[in-house]
């Protein structure tokens, strides 16, 4: 089973991501954090297949998560997935540099969403 | 590595529309509602001040933004655009291109009318929809005028920073800004690093920010990685501050804290020089802060009309309805069943492949009937809270103790059911309290606390579950007296090592909770064992967590519903069985020969940890389970505890509708319920809290 963690401030996006990752073909279990702060907690709680994250929340931001990730051994390999609404150019910049693996821009469509997050799971399969 | 971005307003997003509208409504109202309040304290902070509190414009910023995606996500595009251009205005003034006295700022409130009079339209008839869409233009054409071609000063301020690269790549744009603001106003520029727990870190990280937010602004809290053992986390705050570094580290006495100056000295007092005529003011440090700490929970202000009316209905026709649901959810798996046997016929395969479409369709449609069905059923824990305070009025009376009952989040939705099996559990948490846990007024004085203790009851969301903490500032519980009594009752053996957490959960076993002795001494732990086994039937948790002499916090997690539970469904020998989801961590194929062997039982090595495992053939004794073949294991976890359960096959996850056994078989120790397949066959629902107790248990007695 590939685990996911979700981690987004708006209740409605986060079930609007969720559901749509409940149609990918492949068993998942998904973990849903509604902050920054929340996401640090459940990160060694489990270990994570991939991480889908918002930009702009309250306390920590998306791209200080995935720096945070990135430059932790332990996590450093997880595919990382920023989903953040039309922002500055400099941001989306920022996010991919910073080692996210892809950038969608909300509002996203669902197929390509789910494209991106089944190529980059099996991406790691193969890795293994 | 490849990166991927794409931006469609696709036709097929916009499938969602009405149905989904009430979703929109729901949040957009509340992020309205913030908006107005946060523009109110903007005004007032207009009058007399040349900076306004660059939290409260990024928190503005910040609802504009969400507003917008939102409403792209639902294909309301004409919200979408009013909030776009909302968000250009606030990004301007957060980022410095926009003055807080350019008209653009004016216009900021009858934006959110606007929005406000959209949200509203959506769930009335088209009758206003083209004058909407009259005033949409409109405004944003204003909008347009005013915000004049920004051109972002080109500042190299940040060179003066002698900082780890890394940090400052993961700053936004508005973070960038406000460094740059901040040494622009000759603000000392320090860097706090700190290393917490990663269990509580958020209480000790609130602490040293608000520490910091007393003498001036945390820019951004970054957190690092770094050599630190695994149960920890390390921040790195970076602050500017009216004192200079020195003086900080004298205010910032916390442990594993270290306070150092990132700014070239010369440069930053050349700086303030500068500017001492500009009297560099203290950034907001009461009003600002604090509003951003109790965050959007200010009460209401009615600048929005509930767009609901309601309907009293009797909640056996809502169960009926429920029910309904979920006969269709099966016969929805039975249709998925047959489109993809279809699919793999020669012949069949073409009309198989249209089922197959069909069926996804009917599946999404099915699920968005579930979620309103579900979204009927919740009800506030309010009426709770109530039921809970006048509970308390009559013991404090009875037991001449003074109490302060404090109650937060009475908002939060649970569904009805549960709610109603929680008032139980929930009152002998707070009897507990009460009774045992606040010493008499007396002996609360003598101890420098105030006379009146106080009982804090908070409930709150987090993800697919509701939290409720209880908490009291009494005796709390003493580790030595549990233990003695579980060491007394036979519980635990003469030398048992037993870490905090385990002695604390002693207080749930059976043996020992009803014990008066602990009640009396350690001022918890009666019936406790009843309060766990109610919350597990409804899938809950319970945690513990006291200091002795300050007080004990009891945390209770639940799911949000218990209806329709996604389900792991597996198989042994020739039986089936689902294994709920939410209590799988992960599951995995395990050979034979990674099976070892500890003290008689059956273990195996999960990154390194040992996990008991257990043969779910042996528990419910069935026959003709392979032994020597391949088996899979899933590890099941249950608040700390694991277990590893092994099955002969997985075979999928569904969405499952749970019902309750009746007759002679209905207490099986073990099963939980029952659910149906597609095909008609009933597959027993595994009750994980008994299993994984249960093996906990024969471990600890063994």
């Amino acid at each position: 089973m590939q685990r996911i963690l979700i981690v987004e401030d708006s209740a409605t996006m986060r079930s609007l991501l969720a559901s749509s990752l409940e149609e990918l073909e492949i068993p998942v279990k998904i973990v849903e954090a509604e902050s920054g702060f929340e996401a640090l907690r459940f990160l060694p709680r489990d270990e994570f297949d991939l991480v889908v994250t918002d930009i702009n929340m309250p306390d920590i931001n998306g791209l200080e998560l995935v720096s945070f990730i990135r430059n932790n051994e332990k996590y450093a390999k997880i595919p990382l997935v920023i989903v953040s609404t039309e922002g500055s150019e400099r941001d989306r910049d920022k996010g991919l540099g910073l080692g996210a693996d892809a950038y969608l821009v909300k509002p996203f469509d669902p197929e390509i969403f789910r494209e991106v997050v089944a190529d980059l799971l099996a991406g790691r399969r193969e890795e293994r | 590595m490849a990166a991927k971005s794409s931006s469609p307003k696709s036709k097929k997003s916009k499938k969602k529309q009405a149905n989904d509208n009430r979703e929109f409504v729901a949040e957009a109202e509340e992020i309205l509602e913030r908006m107005f309040e946060d523009l109110l304290d903007l005004q007032e902070q207009r009058h007399g001040a040349d900076e306004v509190d660059p939290d409260l414009v990024n928190r503005i910023f910040r609802s504009a933004h969400s507003l917008k995606g939102l409403a792209g996500m639902f294909g309301l595009d004409g919200i979408g655009e009013v909030a776009h251009h909302l968000e250009d205005i606030l990004d301007g003034l957060r980022l410095g291109r926009l003055s807080v006295d350019s008209p653009a700022i004016a216009l900021l409130d009858d934006g959110v009318s606007l929005l406000a009079k959209l949200t509203t339209g959506l769930d009335r008839s088209d009758a206003s929809s083209t004058e909407n869409a009259q005033a949409t233009q409109a405004f944003i054409a204003q909008i347009e005028q005013a915000i004049q071609a920004p051109s972002p000063r080109i500042s190299d301020e940040l060179d003066e920073l002698q900082i780890d690269p890394s940090l400052l790549r993961a700053l936004t744009e508005y973070e960038e800004h406000r460094l740059r603001e901040n040494i622009r106003r000759g603000r000392h520029i320090t860097l706090v690093d700190s290393i917490f727990e990663i269990a509580n870190f958020e209480e000790g990280l609130s602490e040293l920010s608000g520490a910091v937010r007393e003498v001036g602004e945390v820019v951004s809290i970054l957190p690092s990685p770094g050599d630190v053992p695994e149960s920890q986390i390390r921040f790195s705050l970076l602050v500017a501050t009216e004192i200079d570094s020195d003086q900080l580290r004298d205010r910032l006495d916390y442990p594993n804290t270290t306070v150092q100056s990132v700014q070239r000295e010369a440069d930053s007092k050349d700086r303030s020089e500068d500017e001492a005529g500009a009297e560099p003011k203290s950034a907001n440090p009461e009003g600002g802060d604090t509003a951003s700490d109790t965050g959007p929970e200010a009460p209401d202000i009615g600048s929005l009309r509930s767009i609901s009316d309601t309907v009293r209905v009797d909640v056996r026709k809502l169960d009926e309805l429920m029910n309904l649901v979920g006969e269709l959810v099966i016969q929805r798996n039975a249709i998925a069943g047959l489109a993809t046997r279809l699919s793999t016929g020669a012949h069949t395969a073409r009309i198989g492949a249209e089922l197959t479409k069909t069926d996804k369709m009917l599946d999404r449609k099915l699920k968005e009937l579930q979620s309103s069905v579900l979204d009927v059923r919740m009800v506030p824990l309010r009426q709770i809270f109530e039921k809970l305070s006048r509970v308390v009025r009559r013991l404090s009376r009875d037991l001449t103790k003074e109490v302060e009952l404090d109650f937060k989040g009475a908002d939060t939705e649970l569904d009805k059911c549960i709610v109603e099996q929680l008032v139980d559990p929930l009152v002998h948490i707070v009897r507990n309290a009460l009774d045992h846990a606040l010493e008499p007024q007396e002996e609360r004085e003598a101890a420098g606390k105030p006379g009146k203790g106080v009982i804090r009851i908070e409930a709150f969301q987090r993800g697919n579950h509701v939290v409720i903490e209880v908490e009291d500032d009494g005796r709390g519980m003493n580790l030595e007296a549990i233990r003695a009594k579980a060491l007394a009752s036979g519980l635990i053996g003469e030398d048992e090592t037993l870490s905090r957490g385990e002695i604390l959960n002693l207080v749930f076993e059976p043996g020992l909770s009803t014990a008066e002795g602990v009640s009396s001494t350690s001022g918890r732990g009666v019936g406790m064992d009843i309060v766990r086994s109610n919350l597990a039937e409804m899938g809950g948790m319970v945690d513990l967590a006291t200091v002795e002499g300050r007080g004990t916090t009891v945390t209770i997690t639940l799911p949000i519903t218990l209806a329709i539970i996604k389900a792991l469904f597996v198989r042994v020998g020739p039986e089936r069985f689902a294994i709920p989801l939410n209590s799988v961590l992960e599951t995995m194929a395990l050979p034979p020969d990674e099976i070892g062997h500890s003290e008689g039982r059956e273990i195996m090595n999960l990154r390194g940890e040992p996990l008991l495992l257990r043969r779910l053939c042996e528990e419910f004794e069935i026959v003709g389970a392979g032994r020597d073949e391949n088996q899979f294991v899933v590890v099941l976890g249950m608040g700390e505890q694991r277990l590893g359960l092994l099955v002969d096959r997985l075979e999928g996850q569904q969405d499952a509708v749970i019902k309750p056994i009746k007759g002679p078989v209905q207490k099986i120790k073990g099963i939980s319920g029952a659910t149906e397949l597609g095909d008609g066959t009933a597959i027993l629902v595994i009750d994980v809290s008994a299993i994984v107790g249960d093996a906990v248990r024969r471990r600890e007695a063994a």
